[in-house]
Formats: C-alpha cells, structure tokens, sequence
C-alpha cells in the first residue's frame, strides 16, 4: 500500500489559516481512498522544539506526522534578564539550520511543512499564539516511537470529538493504522450512554475514510483516568487526547496531557478546542 | 572574534521592509522572531515595582527635614515632571517599540554623540540608582534585627546593602526561573499593604479618630527653595517609568500598553508619594521624621497601629527596595546590552552564556560598580547622581521629540501622539534641565564628570558609528 500523498499544486494562495472554516462538517465527506487531497483538509498539527536546549526531532515523528500540515516551531525560553534579540543575534543562525535540518525529514516523509523560530520569556504564549494563527486541529507533545501501528484515542465528551475525528482520519485514513477509541465513564453515566457515544465518533470516522475493521471501542470506569489511560497507552503507539481547562489541579500537578507524556513515553497529539470566532 | 560583518546592521536608509506594524510580534528575519509576553499588568507592575520603593521606604524622613510638610508639594512637582516626560516619551516608545529605551530614542532621534552619553550615562544612572535601592534595604533588613531586639555593634544598613548587590547579581546571573510573576505578586501585595496603611493614617490625620493632628507650618523657614531642593533629592523615586520603555521590546501592543503603562505608573505612585507624606507629617513633625532617617515609615506605622503596623512596613519596606533593586540591575543590563549591540562598546559585553541563557557579562558591568557604590553609603548623592543622569536623558528625549515632530522622518510613525506634543516636550525639557539646577554641587559635579567621560569614551571609540535614523 502505498500512501504518498500526491504533491498537488493546489497549494493555498498566501495566508491559507483564516478562510478554511471551522466545521467543513456538512459538505461531502472527502472520496475516500482518494489519494489526491486538497491541501486544507490535510490537520494542522503544531510541533514545538526547544531546539537550542539539543531536542531533537524524535524517531518515528516524521511517519506519524506523513499526512499532516506540520508548523515546525523551534523555540528558545530565554530567562527574564535577557533581551528576546540579544539571544536572537547570537544564537538565531545555529537555530534555523538545525530547525531546517528537521524540517527536510518531516517533508521527505510527506508533510507539508513550515517552520517557525520563536525566541520568547513564555512557551505557552508561544505555543498558544501560533496554533491559533494557523488554526491547528493538534499539538504534539514530541517523544520518540519505533513504529506507528495502533494509536489510543481518549474521548472525554461529544464536545470537540468530531475536531479529534477529524485529526484521526486525516492522520491515519490512508495508513492502515488500528485505532482504540477510549471513554471513561463519567458519574451517571451508563455503559450503554458511552458505547453510543464511541459508535458515533467512529462511523463518523467511517465517513472520513477510516476503516471500521480497524478502530476498536473501549468504555471503562475508572477513578483516575490520566492511570488509565497511561497504563493502557503502553500497548499503543501513540496518543490522542483533548485540551484541558487550565485549573487549580492542572496548575499543581501540570496538565493531563505532558502528565500521560511523562509516563508513556510516546508521541501524545493534544487536540485544542474549537477557536472562538473573533 | 571581533566585528563579524559589521555593515550587516548597519544601512541606514530605511527600506520599505523595515517599516514593520509595531504591534506585530517582529518579523521574522530569517533568524527567528521574537514573543511579547508582558501585559499590560506587567507593565504596570515593571513601573510601579520599580517606583515605589525610593519614594514611600527610603526618602519621607529626609524629604520632610529638608522641606517639612511641604515634602508633599516636592513629590507633586516631580510627579508633573515625571508626567510631562513620560508622554513624549510613550509617543516615542510607540514609534521604537524596541528594547534600549530613551536610549534608542535619542540616538535614534539626535545621532550618535548624544546617544553615547545618554547611553552610557543611563547604565550609570541605573547602577548609582540600584546602589541607592540597596542602601535602602539594607536600612530595612537591619530594621529586622532592631525589631527582634538584636543589637548590632554598627550600623548594618551599608553592610547589608552591599550583601544584597552581590546577591541580587548573583541571581540575576545564574537564576533562569522567570520572575515575572514574582515582580506582580510583590507589586500586589505592596499596593494592599500601603492602602489599608495610608487610609488609616490620612483618616487618623483629619481627625476622624479623635483629635485632628495640629498641621505644622507647611512651607519651611527658606521658603520655596528648600521645595525645589528636595523635588530633585526625589526625583529618584520618578525613574521607573522610563524602565518599562526599556523593555519595550518585550511588550504586548505596545501601542496601547507602553503609554498606558508608563503614564498610569507615574499617576499611581505620584498619588501614593503624596499621601505618604501628608501621613508620615501629620504623625510627627518633620524633625522628628529627619531623626530616623531611612526607616522613618516604620515609627509612622508604629504611632497609628502599634507594633504589627511597623512590622508590616518593615515588610513591605524589604519587598518594595528588594525589587527596585532587582529591576534597576536588570534595567542596568539591557542598557549595557543596548549600546553594545550599537557597536559603541565592545561587542563581548553583550555575549549570552548558553547554560543559563543570560547576559553575564552586562550584569556583571552592572552589578560591580553598584556593590562599590552601595558600599560608600551616600544615599543624598547616590540619589543625586542618578537622578542627574536621568534627567539628562529625560531632557534629550524631549528634545528629540521636538525635532522628529519638526522633521517628520518616513519610519516616525507613532501609534500614540502625545496631546500638544511639542509645547510639552518643550515643558518637559526645560523642566527637567531646571530640576538638575537645585542639587547640591557635588552631584552635579559627579555627574558632569560622568557625561564628559562618556563623550570622551564616544570620540575615542565610535566616531564611525553613525545611528540617527537607523531603525
């Protein structure tokens, strides 16, 4: 099976981030197995790198990453103290072409790729203020992955599941990929309530060109799910979750995504919410 | 290594390229861009942290021995200065909205030769200021001891002062965790602590609880002199404005931020200045102020509220000089930064170490020559001095508003024009060049020494570099 993607000529004029639409839901769902995508439908996924702290574009990203629209961001934290140019002036070159290098394997790979050098006293604000300007459906938390087989979607709830869709098909459509939909079982909910809710999700994937033989549904009930879902991503080799409201919890013991990174070691895309219209 | 591809930086006609949208995050220039991450409430708090610490903490006692009641006036006459600098001075940070601050303005905007000596003359302006900071907590660190009934055999607030500037550099050296958000909560708690403070004082004052105080006489036996004296002796606690220009580089919307920042932290801490004078005179008459000196805030807050009042204070006094200090080193820094990335020192000062991603060079031609000054102690001409070369620049930058305005370069493009920019920069200026008038010789001497020598420095070093216009 091949899956390069033909490298059409359909490239976007100019900004290409503000007119695709949010929900291009209603319109007919792309032929499936066309292997001739127009660029736009191709998810955004942000790829951040501290590039000057020696992280590296790690194995197995560029597979995972074949069918999508990566921003490359290469950042640098730099302390208070310090003026944002004065880092720039000295380290600026050494940055671009380490950030080139990885982009010239994203691309070999199929991506379409931009990049991005950022030097700032904040990552988040970084991280937040290009995936909004590029609209990106994903940011991947970047660990390495010997092969990419089977990928862990956790679903929270109907909101935000069909942007998760959306990122699974694009990614994973054409690539023989098995994919785990998970759901944890919230209080008051029923078995029945969450497999209704993963059926939905994946002949919604059905109609974005992923096989049904290949996706498998989970519901469990669990008390902690960020255990769960860590322990049973270990059989899987990559994750997909949703964004998390900032809180008093994510604030001491850090977001649910980087704590599910830390511990399984994979890949893990962390799908952002819907962008509010401005 | 020296001076790789110098005439890279250096066209001076401006191309259409450069002519960037100011609250765009700088353009990408193939090497990277840069984020804005101070907000508006950064800002303020860059400002107002940086303020408030000289004027509340350290000056009440001497100001109210120099001028008596009337201290309050000399805090109002520095606040207009202030006030009328700072809004020629947030039009020009919209047009520059880069890191160097009046610095950049005035090399920018009056050439090279004016540039060096503001330039030079700021990261001097800055380390006499930290080193008058540092004094200042020092006092209140050995307040501490006082406090806990700890006698001391000599007077700890030099020795302390001086610890803290090897301390503070130290930090600012090897400290990578950003403090950002330590500089607000710092700045939050300072402004509750001061206003639960002055509004019992000024209620006590007007005889809300119990007998109204008996005003002293307001003017002091020599008249307005004295006035005007003490307004340049305080002028000091007026210099953070300019710190929040510094940093210009790294504000969001500037446009909207920088001018509401560097004017709403003046009219803040102006009215704070006000009230704590009207408080600490109405508490004590103003040779009782004089008596104690740097701490005289602490026996207020002792008289209104007893012993957990002067302990709040001490408190607040440690937080309030701790980050003047802080801010002014690091201010120190980018300043040194500034006019080395202008090639008019040389470039090694403004080398970055890769391990802990800050300038060490530039903090430490910061940081030594405030643990020197600190150690003499002279808190009257430690503040002199830096407000000298303060009002200099202060001074230039109207001046350099004035001729842009005249001139109207294609690059002037200004977000926020000042409301009768002209006539007040023309104020403003004449202002400021009068403050410098009513200090005591010996800190005028100091700092006519220091700007000759930064001439002098300038003709010897960098006649080649040409920077007005250069944007």
């Amino acid at each position: 099976m091949s899956d390069t993607p033909a490298n059409d000529d359909e490239a976007q004029p100019g900004t290409g981030e503000d007119d695709s639409g949010p929900e291009p839901d209603g319109e007919g769902p792309p032929e499936s197995g066309g292997d001739a995508r127009p660029d736009p439908d191709r998810p955004s996924v942000l790829v951040p790198l501290a590039v000057l702290e020696g992280e590296s574009l790690p194995t197995g990203t560029p597979e995972l990453l074949a069918n999508a629209r990566v921003v490359l961001l290469g950042y640098h934290v730099i302390p208070d103290q310090t003026a944002t140019e004065q880092a720039r002036e000295q380290f600026g070159e050494k940055a671009m072409s380490k950030l080139d290098e990885f982009a010239a394997r994203l691309a070999a790979a199929g991506a379409d790729v931009e990049t991005r050098l950022v030097f700032t006293h904040d990552k988040e604000t970084t991280v937040d203020r290009l995936s909004y300007e590029y609209d990106s459906l994903a940011v991947l938390v970047p660990n390495s992955t010997d092969r990419v087989e089977s990928v862990l979607v956790a679903l929270r709830g109907t909101v935000g599941a069909s942007r998760n869709a959306r990122l699974v098909a694009g990614l994973f459509a054409d690539a023989g990929v098995a994919v785990t939909l998970y759901h944890a079982l919230d209080e008051g909910e029923s078995r029945g309530d969450g497999e209704a809710f993963l059926n939905g999700v994946k002949s919604d994937l059905a109609e974005r060109g992923v096989d049904s033989d290949r996706v498998e549904l989970v519901v469990e009930t669990g008390d902690v799910p960020i255990d769960d879902i860590a322990s049973r991503a270990e059989s899987h080799d990559a994750v997909v979750m949703g964004e998390t409201d900032p809180s008093v919890t994510t604030f001491v013991f850090g977001m649910p995504s980087e704590q599910i990174a830390e511990r399984f070691l994979g890949p893990v895309l962390v799908v952002q919410r819907e962008r509010p219209e401005e | 290594m020296d001076g790789p591809e110098p005439d890279e930086t250096r066209d001076t006609a401006p191309s259409p390229a450069d002519v960037e949208d100011p609250d765009a995050v700088d353009a990408d220039t193939g090497e990277g861009e840069l984020e804005r991450t101070i907000g508006l409430a950064g800002g303020l708090a860059i400002g107002i942290g940086t303020m408030i610490g000289a004027g509340i903490f350290v000056f009440p006692g001497l100001a109210a021995e120099n001028a008596g009641p009337a201290a309050a006036a000399s805090f109002a006459i520095g606040a207009v200065v202030a006030l009328l600098v700072a809004l020629p001075a947030a039009e020009l940070a919209t047009a520059m909205p880069r890191s160097g601050g009046g610095y950049f303005f005035i090399s920018r905007g009056l050439g090279t030769g004016p540039g060096a000596v503001v330039g030079l003359g700021l990261w001097l302006g800055l380390v006499f200021a930290s080193a008058f900071y540092l004094v200042g907590l020092g006092s209140y660190a050995g307040q501490v001891f006082l406090e806990a009934g700890i006698a001391l055999p000599v007077d700890p607030a030099v020795p302390l002062g001086v610890a803290f500037g090897v301390g503070l550099t130290a930090l600012s050296v090897f400290g990578t965790e950003n403090t950002a958000a330590l500089q607000n909560a710092i700045v939050i708690v300072l402004l509750v602590i001061l206003t639960l403070f002055l509004s019992y004082g000024s209620l006590d004052a007007l005889g809300v609880f119990g007998a109204e105080s008996t005003p002293e006489r307001f003017f002091p036996p020599g008249g307005a002199l004295p006035v005007l004296q003490t307004a340049a002796l305080v002028f000091t606690s007026y210099l953070g404005f300019a710190q929040v220009a510094t940093v210009a580089g790294d504000i969001k919307e500037p446009s909207r931020n920088l001018p509401l920042a560097m004017v709403g932290s003046v009219v803040v801490v102006g009215v704070f200045y006000v009230v704590t004078i009207f408080v600490a005179t109405s508490a004590f008459g103003s040779a009782r102020l004089g008596e104690f000196g740097e701490t005289a805030m602490v026996e207020v807050a002792r008289e209104f509220v007893g012993f957990p009042g002067a302990l709040a204070i001490v408190i607040a006094g440690l937080l309030a000089t701790f980050s003047s200090a802080n801010a002014s080193i690091l201010s120190a820094s980018r300043a040194v930064y500034a006019v080395s990335r202008d090639d008019l020192i040389p470039e090694a000062a403004s080398r970055v170490n890769l391990a802990y991603g800050t300038p060490h060079v530039a903090l430490g031609l910061a940081g030594g020559p405030i643990v020197v000054l600190a150690a003499t102690g002279q808190v009257e001409l430690l503040a002199e001095v830096a407000s000298f070369l303060h009002l200099v620049m202060y001074g230039l930058l109207c001046v350099a508003l004035v001729r842009l305005r005249r001139e109207q370069p294609d690059w002037y493009a200004p977000a926020f024009r000042c409301p009768a920019g002209v006539p007040v920069a023309a104020v403003g200026g004449v202002a400021s060049f009068a403050l410098i008038a009513f200090m005591q010789p010996a800190s005028i001497g100091v700092g006519v020494a220091i700007m000759v020598a930064a001439y002098g420095w300038y003709r010897y070093y960098a006649t080649d570099v040409e920077l007005r216009g250069d944007f």
